[in-house]
């Protein structure tokens, strides 16, 4: 046999696709089917809702604590005052299913959260900031509205799956990435929560005192201070811009006709 | 270089095509391919794992590859004007993480 | 303000990585394919063949085993591609030109090491892939990926081939 020499055509192992379109395909196509994933979580979250009732929820999850919360004696002052004033506040809403309790987490950051169950946590730095009891009021009634609406459940159902299903895709690599997708995405939705919660709480407020005088005085000294320091920006990440806030409060005020003016009460443990 | 390209090409992994006899040979050819399987199968495979027994999606990818890969060595030896392609071998590695690549190389020769 | 830079850490750190090796490694791409487009032609002649025996009419005065190896690594543009890629599966087109820039220049290599050491042909060549993992984070995720040529090269003992 003769040895002649040739060679193959260039290019057979090669595909012609330029990488930018491939990866311009994959990211598109990906979106895509990203954005598919976060209705279907969403419907499916809301359907969750519906077939657990919040009595349900009341039981599955009475005496309920977060593992890694750090709180408070049981028998600190502050604690047991502001059960005190969450039950009066409480009994303005007619049948509520929940049986709430406050508990205090040992944090300088300001903070107030809504748990399964009818848990709501409010964090000493919180408390180290409120000058009146119609302040601490305010707060505990937004955090009110949430359960009335169910907003803690519908966040974490979302947040979790959606966070599951990244997970299962991603794989190790790219936790961090897909998280800050998984925040984006939702941010927008906590908005609209917060309105209404605000508008549950100036309710309860108002059935509690007669007036709607210095509730939301905390949000105009935080919006006083610059947003960059520590201690308020956790707040800020999901709730509306405090001057927004603080708009739509003295809008909501004047539409209902809700006096500003009246007897403000002291903090019940001051003195 | 215009060579007519031959109507079919015969491949075989020993010194020569059985019965024929090899008159020009041209040099060696290739095939490559790189291939991932899609999540869903990937993530059922990873469940087979845990049962044990064939990991059919994974048979499937590698199966593809391989045919694959032999096409474009064939390729390879058609654009030669070659007419058989001998001492095929194939070689498989994994290069990331549910991706896998595979050649297929031979000699393309002419045989009669 | 603070969430801003964080996402501008988040996606924007990565995006100029992203951008960085697809341009750089496009330029380096095409001027390897140059260069060996170029030394093929310039060996182009000498035969390399995968039988494991040689030729009936070969008169060989010596031999030897040569080889000839090349670590390619995957840039951080193809690896996203790639991880993108093994969600919906098919073929991973971006690494394509590596691979065979990796093979063609592993078989390069071992041509010039016959020629090197004076051999006039190489048969019964074969190739070899191995990938080669990270050393730190316990061994996973892919730092390169090795080709490997081998094969004899035989020295004719007379010009009659």
């Amino acid at each position: 046999m003769r040895f002649i020499a040739r060679k193959p055509r260039d290019g057979i192992n090669v595909s012609d696709t330029h990488p930018l379109a491939e990866a311009g395909l994959l990211v598109v196509g990906l979106s895509a089917i990203f954005l598919a994933l976060v209705v279907a979580v969403i419907f499916f979250v809301e359907l969750a809702l519906y077939l657990v009732p919040a009595d349900t929820e009341a039981r599955l999850f009475r005496n309920w604590l977060p593992a890694d919360l750090v709180t408070v004696a049981p028998d600190d002052e502050r604690l047991y005052q502001a059960q005190l004033l969450l039950d009066r506040l409480a009994a303005h809403w007619a049948d509520a299913p929940y049986d709430f309790t406050v508990e205090i987490d040992q944090s300088e950051v300001a903070n107030a959260m809504a748990m399964p169950g009818g848990l709501i946590v409010l964090t000493s730095g919180l408390l180290d900031q409120v000058e009146t009891e119609n302040e601490l009021a305010f707060v505990l009634g937004h955090e009110l509205g949430h359960f009335r609406n169910r907003d803690h459940l519908r966040a974490l159902g979302r947040v979790g799956a959606l966070s599951i299903l990244l997970a299962t895709v991603a794989g190790k690599d790219s936790s961090r990435l897909s998280l800050t997708i998984t925040d984006l995405t939702l941010r927008g939705f906590s908005r609209k929560q917060e309105t209404r919660a605000d508008e549950f709480g100036l309710a309860v407020v108002y059935a509690e005192y007669g007036h709607v005088g210095e509730a939301w005085r905390l949000f105009e000294r935080w919006d006083e201070v610059d947003s960059g320091t520590l201690e308020v920006a956790s707040y800020f990440s999901t709730h509306p811009q405090t001057a927004d806030r603080i708009d739509d409060l003295g809008l909501l005020a004047r539409r209902e006709h809700w006096q500003l003016d009246g007897q403000v009460t002291p903090l019940p443990w001051l003195d | 270089m215009t060579i007519s390209t031959p109507p079919s090409i015969e491949i075989s992994n020993t010194e020569t095509i059985p019965g024929r006899r090899i008159v020009e040979f041209y040099g060696v050819v290739t095939g490559n391919t790189v291939r991932a399987k899609h999540l869903g199968k990937d993530i059922l495979a990873g469940l087979k794992n845990i049962v044990g027994g064939e990991l059919k999606a994974y048979t499937e990818l590698l199966q593809d590859s391989r045919n694959e890969a032999t096409q474009r060595m064939i390729e390879e030896a058609r654009s030669m004007g070659a007419n058989a392609v001998v001492n095929v071998r194939f070689a498989t590695s994994s290069i990331s993480q549910g991706a896998a690549e595979l050649f297929a190389y031979g000699t393309a020769v002419r045989v009669e | 303000m603070g969430q801003n830079f964080e996402l501008l850490v988040n996606f924007g750190l990565p995006l100029i990585l992203i951008v960085v090796a697809y341009f750089v490694g496009s330029l380096l791409e095409k001027r390897h394919y140059q260069s060996i487009r170029a030394r093929e032609a310039e060996y182009f002649g000498f035969p390399v063949v995968t039988f494991d025996t040689m030729p009936e009419d070969w008169r060989v005065s010596s031999s030897n085993l040569v080889d000839g190896s090349v670590v390619v690594s995957l840039d951080y543009f193809k690896r996203i591609i790639a991880g993108l890629r093994a969600i919906v599966g098919g073929r991973i087109r971006t690494y394509e030109p590596l691979l065979d820039r990796a093979r063609r220049e592993a078989v390069l290599r071992m041509i010039e090491s016959a020629r090197r050491q004076g051999y006039d042909a190489v048969f019964n060549v074969r190739l070899d892939t191995s990938r080669l993992a990270n050393a730190r984070g316990n061994g996973e995720g892919t730092a390169g990926v090795e080709m490997l040529a081998y094969g004899t090269a035989v020295k004719f003992a007379s010009l009659v081939r």
